[in-house]
């Protein structure tokens, strides 16, 4: 066989196998998103047929009996709040970290670099049992602030290093104008990151949007549960109706995947580089 | 400009508002957890020490057994399987052009989708009736009992679960192989191809020890995430049958927030965290090496 064949093969079986990889990845979502429009009965009389119509009650049960509704309202308010004081509270950590001139610096950041490698397990009781202390417990507020700490270490760690690669001259020439350190950071130094947010706001998002054991442990109130524990709840051993089931695993995962679907590229090059430089 | 550097006031300023919820919500509570775990507590009555009874109990209580083996398989399991797997896609992937982003895009999509839904997902397609013993039915074969079996040492739920857990995340092992190794310059592989290599020994001998750096990186991610290991379990199998698919994380949940046993899970905590410092560790001094000029 001649070098080109050779090659030629080589990369048919490469796409043979990715396009059995792919297939992998997408049969059981379309699975489930195709047995969401069917009635219970359906499923177990007819398994790999297409549905016969679409039958959207299952997901307006999820919506309202499932309380699905609400907990996706929960999910956005507690995720979009952490996402906002993170990257306030994290990047002014890690200007100072970066910019600012004092020589605990570097131990500041391995105190918050520490954070990543200590699971959530380890603190849930001492947090659980002083949050019912000052009424924190139950309530939004005591899931936001464990998240936003959890949060900060990623952050401070791809922020810091954002800050130190800023060039030099345009802090000077902004103290030249007689800017006051507070300028330089919101004027100067947070609008030339702007990446480096994308990605940590992305990175925190996803992370928060998808926790489930704090939000378990911290909120019992039905009508304050997030996402996850809304759906995990739902989908149990107690229920007998899988379509509706399905249909909740939909609504949870369908927002992420349109997302995903457009901004794919920039998504995962964005939590690679997160990764990368965590 | 220098003193508006060096302001003691303003660094404060900055650093003030996350190093103290840091310490508050997260170091004080790691030593009192600490505590706790040398503690007779039950959240209503006052704590009381009781030196080491409650890990004199971990290493009598069967499901914490079946909890340490399951988070120590999977720790294995996860390293391997992500290394091998991560790194064979990320070299078929710098290896195409064409469909390369969309590849990525499909293998990468569940890293994003929450655990908890693609856990119950899973857990209906090797459920009894549904799924994969659907398609076996159709054939005329009656399927196993998919997350109910319970022989072998390593039962056959614990390598489903693995298998989803791999399904899930290899896509972050990928992307980071695949980072480093398009940061490779191309002069070197020209320089082996003319030293006679071909592709799959330019593979060993360019590509994986340029890597080793990220290597260390993406199996310490690996090795946290399968110690923390919660989501996929408590939602295919909530730990059941009879504790066999229990790991430490789903042990401490139950223990500590079933049963309000809270210096026992404390206990189960502190073995938790040593053990991700201890594996770290390890990764680290055995993983890294020289680094290389690229």
């Amino acid at each position: 066989m001649s070098d080109k064949a050779k090659s030629t093969s080589v990369k048919v079986g490469i796409y043979i196998f990715l396009i059995l990889m792919a297939v992998i990845y997408i049969v059981p979502l379309l699975w489930v998103f195709i047995v969401s429009f069917k009635t219970n009965a359906e499923i177990f009389s007819a398994p790999f047929s297409l549905p016969k119509s679409f039958y959207l009650d299952n997901f307006t049960f999820a919506w309202t009996a499932g309380r699905l509704g609400k907990a996706t309202l929960n999910s956005f308010i507690v995720c979009g709040i952490t996402l906002i004081l993170n990257l306030l509270i994290g990047s002014m950590a890690a200007f100072a970290i970066g910019r600012l001139r004092f020589k605990l610096a570097k131990p500041c950041l391995t105190f918050f670099l520490l954070g990543m490698m200590i699971p959530v397990h380890c603190v849930l009781i001492p947090l659980f049992t002083r949050f019912a202390k000052i009424g924190l417990s139950n309530s939004l507020l005591g899931l936001i602030i464990p998240y936003l700490t959890f949060s900060l270490p990623i952050t401070v760690y791809i922020m810091t290093g954002f800050f130190e690669s800023m060039p030099n001259e345009l802090i000077e020439s902004a103290c030249i104008d007689g800017a006051t350190i507070y300028d330089i950071f919101f004027k100067v130094a947070l609008p030339l990151s702007r990446t480096g947010l994308f990605v940590t706001g992305l990175m925190t998002f996803v992370g928060n949007w998808n926790e489930l054991l704090m939000a378990m442990v911290f909120i019992s109130d039905e009508a304050k549960k997030t996402l996850p524990v809304s759906l995990s709840k739902f989908v149990g051993p107690y229920n007998t109706n899988y379509s509706q089931m399905f249909a909740a695993i939909i609504i949870a995962i369908l927002p992420t995947i349109v997302v995903y679907c457009t901004f794919s590229n920039q998504i995962v090059d964005g939590l690679t580089a997160g990764a990368v430089k965590g | 400009m220098d003193k508006l550097l060096r302001n003691k006031k303003t660094i404060i300023f900055f650093l003030a508002p996350g190093l103290i919820l840091f310490t508050v919500v997260l170091f004080i509570p790691i030593c009192q957890s600490i505590y706790y775990s040398f503690c007779e507590y039950n959240g209503l009555a006052a704590s009381k020490f009781i030196g080491l009874r409650n890990y004199k109990e971990l290493l009598k209580d069967k499901s914490m057994m079946f909890a340490l083996k399951n988070s120590l398989f999977f720790l294995v399991f996860s390293c391997v399987s992500q290394l091998i797997m991560g790194l064979f896609l990320a070299a078929l992937l710098t290896n195409i052009n064409k469909g390369r982003n969309l590849f990525k895009n499909i293998i990468y999509l569940p890293c994003v989708l929450s655990s908890t839904a693609l856990g119950l997902l899973w857990m209906f397609i090797f459920s009894p009736k549904l799924g994969i013993n659907q398609v076996l039915e159709k054939f005329g074969i009656e399927g196993p009992l998919w997350l109910m079996d319970t022989s072998g040492t390593i039962i056959l739920p614990m390598w489903i679960i693995g298998f989803v857990a791999l399904w899930q995340y290899v896509g972050q092992s990928m992307m980071l192989y695949m980072a480093q190794i398009s940061g490779i310059s191309k002069s070197l592989y020209e320089a082996s191809y003319i030293d006679g290599c071909n592709r799959a020994k330019s593979f060993i001998y360019v590509t994986m020890p340029l890597i080793k750096p990220m290597v260390a990186t993406a199996m310490s991610l690996n090795a946290i995430g399968a110690l923390k290991f919660f989501d996929l379990i408590f939602n295919m199998t909530e730990g059941g049958p009879n504790h066999r698919t229990e790991v430490l994380a789903t042990h401490l949940y139950q223990q500590g927030f079933k049963y309000n046993k809270y210096g026992y899970a404390s206990a189960i905590g502190v073995v938790l965290i040593v053990l991700c410092l201890v594996v770290t560790g390890l990764i680290n001094k055995f993983v890294k090496s020289e680094n290389y000029e690229m």
